[in-house]
């Protein structure tokens, strides 16, 4: 099993969570969406398994680079 | 490190020769100092350069270039010890080793400190091997080919201030030659140990430039001097490894996960670079059809104006199957520069990020962008942007770090393009960073999907600014801010812009592979007309 972190792209606000943790998930679907610069910015998971993690809640601050969630593939 | 036991060491032409076979030999002096200088540093030396996670020169010019390939130039260049008859003892060699290559069948010139001989510093010929003003240099530039830069050291050491017994001005051996090659060949520098002082710079001087992530680092000068002169203490990879070089700084372009990878990067970023100046770019034979239509581009832009997409993924699905090569992926992230082919021909794609600060220009992605079309346009690689830009990143840190001079000098750089030019809009176009996706020396051709809007700035926020005395007389001014947006909006679809000629064609995402295949195709024969040096005149704001 490898454990796969997600970082965010940007700096901004986590606006809403799509997924919760033990959720199965496929490459390219969306497991939260952030906020930035009045842009909805979608954090796909980046392969096919399942979330093991979440770092963060819905109105959290983001910085560029933090880990978001972990998906365990 | 048993993985590099089995990695002979190559490439001159007597191999493996042995003090007993040397012996033999018609001419035993030459292949004893060839064999003397395939020892390098000594196994010891070598043994501690494994051990750091590194190649040693030889084997990283064996791994690089087509097997065989390497012609040495200047093998026996090194230190000799004599006995008291003045016979030949043993050569330390220079701690560089340089010469003759090919990649992919390309002759490159090519060069290396050598860590295991005194840390790579440099030699006290009075002509040097390869470093600023060396042979290699010289090889590059007279014959036009590429030049490769393996950097593993330092630079000068103060030691040899005793043994010339005075100081050396700086400049002695200058950068006047890497200066005049960035406009001649294409440059390229691996970063494959601790880079400080000449090497550091050397490495900069690049069209391309690539560091290992966590055994390569480099900085204008080390832990050491920083402690001197600052009174800080940090560590040589907090200082300059590949987070601060590359993704924050940009002070080298791409990160590699081994030097094996360093390797396939370079090799990659030559594939679509002529040899020099006078030639086109090479153009090879592709499988995935010019008027393939992509049907997943119809649907990938969101309708909702403020959610973003992947332009990685809309740019993968235009361009040759698994074509594009992207340069600086985690520096300025909000544009995107990659190397590409359409229908087998190099091109310079520039794409805004809608992920990142929707896709807004700042410091970093305008130099990002900056250095890329100045490569593209010297070695004649025609441009395409994917345009979804909002316009330069406000706020008080973006004008701190004087986003709107970066963003400016885009601007002038895209107002000094000569190669051809193709802008689509995907999205957003607006203001002074929209004008820096596009090329007014060229036909001009602006292309957009239906979901594209420009102007100076967006109707929203704008009605605010300039009707502000109409807006406050209101009895409710927020509803007639509101009213005016919605009689302004229907100006602001790209149809009437289209309708007024003032963009040249919408076309239907689906169709922007063809249409691009054939502007590019059509491009070929502008290009061969200007081939050639472009001088570069004037002041960069």
């Amino acid at each position: 099993m490898a454990r796969v972190e997600i970082g965010s792209p940007v700096t901004g606000t986590v606006w809403k969570v799509e997924r919760a943790v033990g959720d199965a998930v496929q490459e390219g679907d969306v497991i939260m969406i952030l906020e930035s610069m009045k842009m909805e910015i979608p954090v796909e998971a980046t392969e096919d398994g399942v979330v093991a993690e979440l770092t963060v809640a819905p109105g959290d601050s983001v910085e560029d680079d933090q880990i978001l969630c972990v998906v365990e593939s | 490190m048993s993985e590099y036991d089995d990695t002979a060491v190559q490439t001159a032409p007597v191999e493996g020769a042995s003090a007993a076979d040397t012996a033999n030999h018609p001419f035993p002096e030459l292949a004893f100092r060839r064999a003397e200088s395939l020892k390098m540093g000594g196994e010891q030396a070598i043994e501690r350069q494994h051990q750091n996670g590194r190649l040693t020169v030889r084997e990283r010019i064996q791994k690089l270039t087509d097997p065989g390939s390497f012609r040495e130039v200047g093998t026996l260049a090194g230190t000799g010890t004599y006995d008291a008859q003045n016979r030949l003892v043993s050569v330390t060699p220079a701690p560089y080793v340089a010469g003759l290559a090919r990649i992919d069948g390309r002759p490159v010139a090519l060069g290396g400190e050598d860590f295991t001989v005194r840390g790579g510093t440099t030699f006290g010929s009075t002509r040097r091997k390869g470093g600023q003003g060396g042979f290699i240099e010289d090889l590059a530039h007279h014959y036009r080919i590429p030049l490769v830069n393996l950097i593993d050291g330092a630079g000068g050491s103060v030691t040899s201030i005793k043994r010339r017994g005075h100081s050396v001005f700086p400049g002695v051996h200058g950068f006047e030659r890497s200066v005049e090659l960035l406009g001649e060949v294409p440059v390229v520098s691996a970063v494959l140990g601790t880079a400080a002082g000449g090497p550091a710079g050397r490495a900069i001087l690049s069209h391309f430039s690539v560091m290992v992530r966590g055994t390569s680092q480099i900085f204008a000068a080390g832990p050491p001097v920083v402690k001197r002169s600052l009174g800080q203490t940090i560590d040589k990879n907090d200082l300059g490894g590949a987070k601060v070089a590359v993704d924050t700084a940009g002070t080298i372009h791409n990160s590699a996960g081994s030097e094996e990878e360093a390797f396939e990067q370079i090799r990659r970023f030559l594939s679509y670079m002529p040899s020099n100046v006078w030639e086109l770019p090479p153009v090879v034979e592709t499988a995935d059809p010019v008027d393939r239509c992509d049907e997943k581009l119809a649907t990938i832009v969101p309708e909702k104006r403020t959610q973003a997409y992947s332009m990685h993924r809309l740019v993968q699905m235009v361009i040759d199957r698994d074509s594009g090569f992207e340069i600086r992926p985690t520096y300025g992230k909000s544009v995107i520069t990659m190397l590409a082919r359409m229908g087998g021909r190099p091109v310079g794609i520039i794409a805004n990020n809608p992920m990142v600060y929707g896709g807004a220009m700042d410091v970093h992605s305008a130099r990002k962008q900056i250095h890329f079309m100045e490569l593209c346009d010297t070695f004649h690689i025609p441009l395409i942007f994917f345009v979804d830009v909002p316009g330069f990143m406000v706020g008080l840190k973006a004008e701190q770090e004087g986003t709107l001079r970066e963003g400016m000098r885009a601007v002038t750089v895209a107002g000094k393009l000569k190669v051809p030019t193709i802008t689509l809009v995907i999205r957003k176009c607006y203001g002074m960073a929209g004008m820096a996706t596009c090329n007014k020396n060229d036909i001009d051709l602006k292309l957009a999907w239906p979901s594209a809007e420009w102007g100076s700035l967006p109707v929203e926020g704008g009605v605010a600014a300039a009707f502000r005395k109409e807006i406050q007389a209101a009895a409710d001014p927020v509803a007639r801010e509101r009213e005016i947006e919605a009689e302004l909006k229907p100006y602001a679809s790209p149809f009437r812009t289209a309708e007024a000629f003032a963009v040249e064609e919408i076309i239907d995402p689906r169709e922007t592979r063809p249409v691009l295949c054939e502007f590019i195709a059509l491009a070929e024969k502008r290009l061969q007309a200007d081939v050639g040096l472009k001088p570069r005149y004037g002041v960069q704001p």
